[in-house]
């Protein structure tokens, strides 16, 4: 057992308290608050004058996938050309040493969904990690944790000779594959012994409730069409990027739909991302909208997640609600929260100390932590 | 006549006045201390006390050339049709109603380089231009021709090479192509000057006799250290002026540019490692700058990093190791003398543009905003 004590502690789900206590062991948190009595011979770690919070939980991650300095070599996203790839899991394509894992750590990211690409209008299965580990099983905290869905621009690059023309090609080609998807269900359920089918299988544990259909989309209309073609199919679904959220924030607020809105600090790249606007996390916390900050890395660099919450603080969403975006929301959206998110009695010791109040960039990260094990240490410049 | 009072004034030269006042007349800083008389005349903001910096100064930039939310119908960044393009001049393709400017004023930069991409060996001249809102490009420049754009490394390669069936494929490939046209460029013009024959009018090599005479940099884009260490080579055989655009992996080889004193535009620190010649790409590169004394400047190479968080990149990059004035200065003194027009902008001296920003806040501290910003004496924005 360790104890850490002296620092002002946000545990999230609590108000926030000076001179903590917080006592680790086996990985786990065995108490945290202000009057915690450290038992006698307990190892202690004097974090007086810091900050300690929750590592954080991104929401929409390729770490391990894609990007970071390696080319085409290591572009393992987007399975083929299109338009359907719901039989893949992004599980198979996870490298734990590939670079970005480190880059999770040092921007205090302790857990990720890892998402496959957007490339096709079903993308295949995200699952949830830890960003500390050598093999990728060893590092899964719950899989899978929904199926990707695509609209708008990315799906229609596709070069396959059946990927989608036009934005109502993509929304038919789900409609018809969730409906497909339910016909192989019921000639299951009747014992007709349909021929094997993995996409299939991964569209029913949507239709079942399962899982979410997590469904990237960035112009409103393509927002609104995600939210058509999910309550037709009466199927739990969240918004990825969501960048026009704040266009519709009154319409997303009455469903009270989980926004994973990022990537942050990116540049008006695609006319789908035309209306980029900065206060968009706020306006949609506002108007009841569940919003989780998330990198989408590699192309927000996870480094820099903590900077994208003081951007989003800074335009508007409140302090509480900013550090709820990065850490507890996006565990609950994923499904880890029982694990993840807060610092609580019996979760996991997941959590970064900080030089001082989060979301300055004059306090940075001083370590990170993943269950009780420092994984990485701010070397001084 | 406009005049801040009551400002926290970082001049851009070191000093940071604690309470003081700045007299602007004829978009000219005619005033700037402790104890300057405001004529009755002038109209007056009160900064309450607030830090006034410099306008900021973005040494790298595409705006209006990289025309955002548009699509391919607003792409005017590279001159694909060759790698060797010096006759295309960034000017000529800026959109003065690009939306980009509204990031550049909302994040405090009042001065941008305006460049052309780095898909061509040789890309084209540049602009340096002011971000104030003008209905005509021309009205808006500092400088015309403050440059000629180069790259070597991966993007010429990536547009010409395998995909064109054309030169170059390679990075030897690259730089015996800046060899041969430094080399034509600089026999045209013995061969002008000497009257001889043989040296008909060519627009390329025209576009090249500003550099080969040594009155405008060549400006050449490298991320990995060989490609700057190749750019340096290059650039000392024909004995011309240049500086280093985006020096990535700059913290490898700082010791060896110090030697050199050559000027490097380092960014986007921010940058995703989106590419091979990325690796190691942060904010490592400043500081070792800052240690070795190489001149710099910070940059957000707009629109791959929203010219918005410039600010911001100073403030990771001083709590990095830089420290305050190093970072301050990487974005406005230290910009301007990369350019080379720090005789107009880049700090708060009499005689000097009057560019400049209010902030709510610590400018270094991402969370503040620029609450008031002026080009050329006049209100540009103001926060809503």
């Amino acid at each position: 057992m360790r104890a850490y004590i002296g620092a002002r502690i946000y545990p999230v789900d609590a108000p926030p308290f000076d001179d903590g206590v917080m006592l680790v062991d086996d990985g786990h948190i065995q108490e945290v608050g202000a009057d915690v009595r450290v038992p006698d011979g307990v190892e202690t770690v004097d974090l007086s004058g810091r900050v300690v919070i929750p590592g954080m939980v991104d929401a929409h991650s390729h770490a391990g996938m894609w990007g970071d300095g390696e080319g085409d070599a290591s572009r393992d996203g987007n399975e083929r050309p299109g338009p359907i790839a719901a039989d893949v899991d992004a599980v198979d394509s996870v490298n734990p040493h590939h670079r970005s894992f480190a880059s999770c750590r040092e921007g205090g990211v302790t857990s990720v969904m890892i998402h496959p690409g957007s490339g096709n209008a079903i993308g295949g299965l995200c699952f949830a990690a830890k960003t500390r580990g050598e093999i990728v099983d060893d590092m899964v905290i719950r899989a899978p944790t929904g199926l990707k869905g695509a609209l708008g621009e990315n799906p229609k690059r596709g070069s396959g000779k059946d990927s989608p023309k036009t934005r109502m090609g993509t929304a038919a080609l789900i409609r018809d594959y969730f409906a497909r998807a339910a016909e192989y269900g019921r000639k299951k359920d009747a014992d007709k012994d349909p021929d094997p089918d993995a996409g299939f299988e991964n569209a029913l544990r949507v239709l079942r409730g399962e899982i979410p259909f997590r469904v990237h989309a960035h112009r409103a209309d393509d927002i609104v069409t995600a939210t058509r073609l999910c309550e037709a199919l009466d199927i739990r679904y969240n918004i990825e990027h969501c960048t026009d959220g704040y266009l519709l924030a009154e319409f997303l607020g009455h469903r009270e739909l989980t926004a994973h809105v990022g990537p942050g600090l990116s540049s008006r790249g695609k006319v789908e991302v035309a209306n980029r606007d900065e206060r968009n996390a706020a306006l949609l916390h506002a108007a009841g909208v569940r919003v989780c900050l998330v990198t989408d890395h590699p192309f927000l660099d996870v480094r820099y997640l903590m900077a994208y919450g003081g951007v989003a603080h800074k335009h508007g969403l409140p302090f509480d609600a900013t550090l709820r975006a990065l850490t507890l929301t996006p565990a609950e959206s994923i499904g880890i929260a029982d694990r993840v998110g807060s610092l609580a009695k019996g979760k996991d010791a997941d959590f970064l100390v900080l030089a001082g109040e989060p979301f300055r960039y004059r306090s940075p990260i001083l370590s990170t932590f993943v269950e009780g094990e420092e994984v990485y240490t701010r070397q001084q410049p | 006549m406009l005049a801040i009072i009551n400002a926290r004034v970082y001049t851009g030269t070191g000093q940071v006045l604690p309470e003081a006042a700045i007299l602007a007349s004829e978009g000219r800083i005619v005033a700037v201390g402790p104890e300057v008389r405001i004529p009755p005349e002038a109209a007056v903001i009160d900064a309450r006390g607030n830090p006034v910096t410099p306008g900021l100064v973005e040494a790298h930039g595409h705006v209006g050339l990289a025309n955002e939310g548009v699509g391919a119908e607003g792409d005017d960044v590279n001159e694909r049709i060759d790698p060797v393009t010096p006759h295309a001049r960034a000017l000529d393709g800026i959109h003065a109603r690009d939306r980009g400017f509204e990031d550049f004023l909302q994040g405090g930069i009042t001065t941008v380089q305006v460049k052309p991409g780095s898909a061509n060996i040789f890309g084209g001249s540049m602009t340096a231009v002011k971000t104030r809102r003008l209905p005509t490009v021309d009205a808006m420049v500092v400088r015309e021709n403050t440059g000629m754009k180069a790259a070597l490394g991966e993007n010429p390669k990536r547009a010409h090479g395998a995909e064109k069936d054309r030169a170059p494929y390679t990075r030897m490939g690259s730089a015996a192509i800046m060899r041969e046209w430094l080399f034509r460029a600089g026999e045209y013009r013995r061969k002008r000057e000497a009257g001889e024959k043989g040296a008909d009018y060519d627009a390329r090599l025209d576009a090249l006799q500003p550099v080969v005479r040594g009155k405008v940099p060549l400006r050449i884009h490298c991320h990995r250290a060989d490609d700057m260490l190749t750019a340096v080579r290059i650039a000392e055989e024909f004995d011309i002026p240049y500086t280093l655009e985006h020096a990535s992996q700059g913290f490898k080889i700082a010791e060896y540019l110090a030697h050199r004193g050559v000027s490097c535009a380092v960014g986007p620190s921010m940058s995703r490692e989106a590419k091979v010649e990325l690796e190691g790409v942060g904010f490592e590169t400043a500081v070792a700058f800052a240690r070795h004394g190489v001149p710099y400047c910070l940059t957000t190479d707009h629109p791959v990093i929203r010219a918005l968080y410039l600010h911001m990149i100073a403030g990771i990059a001083s709590a990095s190791g830089v420290g305050d004035a190093g970072a301050l200065a990487a974005v406005t003194l230290s910009a301007a003398r990369h350019i080379g027009i720090d005789d107009r902008v880049g700090s708060l001296e009499e005689g000097k543009d009057a560019d400049l920003v209010l902030w709510s806040g610590d400018p270094l501290d991402g969370r503040s905003r620029a609450l008031s910003v002026i080009v050329d004496g006049e209100i540009a924005y103001e926060e809503s």
